[in-house]
């Protein structure tokens, strides 16, 4: 039983694993003898790589584009879950402010930047408000959805126990929201890591974006490749992260849809 | 609440609240200033923009980056797709890859696209097309995977060749994916088209919008911002009335 399982596991792994092993393989080969100075050979950009990132800039670059993503998406979450919770408690505040909603969101989330540069300049608080304001909306929009549509079921059975309206949110509205929330927060994990970036290419100075923005300005090519490398890492890589979290904390809903 | 006002629209209200709010908030209070344009002064400056052709130039690139981008996506995609779904090992190998590739937003490759292309509008519908081609082709996958294999069973019965089973079974089945991914890749390619000309300098609505910015001109740019914001919606209007209309029995 174990043997099988583990079978079907290097079974998976092969089936997907062999192609990028190739792509890969093939892009190191291919271009070995390159001598186009836009395609510099992929060991070289590897060397250079290691030296870059491994793990020397890492404090000066990596360090703060991480904070700044991580300081403006748990502003936003905070805030998007708490006015969502509260808008959505009132259908009748949700009809007239949900247009408003909807038109920030349909503004592209890097478009926002400029006020914001406008307004705070360069530094580290710019970066972090852009994140902020762009990450709350797609967060408010789901929790506004979460919270409106409690199955009615649950909401007489609650009346029924008597619970208080503050029971009735937390206990009933809040988690049964937390699968369509956990949506939202998707979306809006992925334009914090937009906004985190071109936040930096906008605004001069340090971060992950800012370098290789740099690096490219400069004609710098082997020092950008290896920037657009490891934001492609770590796009795929938070990205994974995400999804983790969303698995172990949503355990329950999944277990549930499971039994049904 | 009288009869007459209830009969307004909610959102007709609701922006004129808004925009009353931002008119205060622009004239009094800590954000008050040259760097804050006031709703009045924004929609002034959109009114002065719209009766320039420099502005309608900007649109006009902005929108064929979009669109050049977006046919070239559903070119490459679909049939791509197709080929990749017709076999289980081709689906499950390039699913991974497709997927990895899926999540990379195209603004990170902006830097190596300044250099392999140049800050120009092929440039933008470079990302245009990278920002939607892997989605749109594992999308179209799954829908040729998730064909009836009932029907397939039959078509081998009747020895219907392979045309003829993409044709009658692959497509319909796929169709409703691709209309998905369609409707998606529509809203991304006007995105990553004012994205590429804001931080690329692919020229369009972007490259304006940071001209108006680095300019320090604060009512132009809130006024770009504004006629972004109008835009989007009226796209995302239009693509759900037009899905309506497709699949006219869903929704109602």
């Amino acid at each position: 039983m174990i043997a099988r399982r583990l079978w079907h596991w290097i079974l998976a792994i092969l089936i997907a694993g062999w192609l990028p092993v190739i792509l890969i393989v093939w892009w190191w080969n291919a271009s070995a003898t390159s001598d186009n100075p836009f395609f510099p050979p992929l060991e070289v950009i590897w060397e250079q790589f290691k030296l870059n990132w491994i793990f020397a800039n890492v404090s000066v670059h990596l360090v703060p584009s991480m904070q700044n993503l991580f300081t403006g998406f748990a502003i936003a979450v905070v805030l998007g879950i708490g006015l969502g919770t509260l808008i959505g408690s009132s259908p009748g505040a949700s009809r007239y402010i949900e247009p408003i909603i909807d038109f920030f969101r349909s503004i592209p989330a890097v478009a926002l930047v400029p006020i914001f540069i406008l307004l705070l300049g360069f530094d580290s608080s710019m970066r972090i408000a852009s994140i902020a304001f762009a990450t709350m909306f797609p967060i408010l929009i789901a929790t506004i959805e979460g919270i409106r549509t409690t199955n009615v079921v649950l909401l007489d059975t609650a009346s029924v126990f008597r619970l208080s309206r503050a029971q009735v949110l937390w206990r009933v509205r809040l988690p049964n929201a937390m699968p369509i929330i956990f949506g939202g927060l998707q979306v809006a994990f992925q334009i914090a890591f937009i906004v985190t970036i071109a936040s930096e290419y906008l605004g001069s100075g340090f971060g992950l974006g800012a370098f290789t923005l740099i690096a490219t300005d400069s004609f710098m090519i082997i020092d950008a490749w290896t920037g657009v490398l490891l934001l492609c890492m770590l796009g795929y890589t938070l990205s994974l992260v995400f999804d983790i979290v969303e698995r172990i904390s949503l355990g329950w809903y999944y277990g549930q849809k499971k039994l049904a | 609440m009288p009869a007459a006002l209830r009969r307004i629209p909610a959102g007709m209200i609701s922006a004129i609240v808004a925009l009353i709010v931002w008119q205060i908030i622009g004239s009094v209070g800590p954000l008050a200033g040259d760097s804050f344009a006031t709703a009045s002064e924004a929609i002034a400056a959109l009114w002065m923009l719209l009766s320039k052709p420099e502005f309608w130039l900007a649109f006009w690139e902005t929108f064929q980056m979009a669109a050049i981008g977006f046919a070239i996506s559903v070119a490459v995609s679909v049939p791509l797709g197709i080929l990749i779904g017709l076999s289980r090992f081709s689906y499950r190998s390039s699913k991974f890859v497709f997927d990895v590739l899926k999540v990379i937003p195209p603004i990170v490759l902006i830097p190596i696209a300044i250099l392999v292309i140049g800050p120009t509008m092929a440039m933008g519908v470079a990302l245009v097309v990278f920002a939607n081609v892997f989605s749109m082709a594992i999308q179209t996958a799954y829908g040729v995977r998730d064909a009836d294999p009932v029907l397939l069973e039959t078509m081998r019965c009747y020895r219907m060749n392979i045309w003829q089973q993409i044709q009658y079974a692959r497509l319909p089945s796929a169709a409703v994916q691709i209309g998905i991914a369609m409707r998606l890749a529509l809203g991304a390619s006007l995105v990553v088209a004012i994205v590429s000309g804001l931080v690329g300098g692919a020229g369009g609505l972007g490259s304006f919008l940071a001209l108006t910015q680095s300019s320090g001109n604060a009512d132009q740019t809130y006024a770009v911002i504004l006629f972004l914001g109008i835009i989007g919606v009226a796209l995302s209007r239009m693509l759900v009335r037009g899905q309506r209309r497709i699949i006219f029995w869903s929704g109602r």
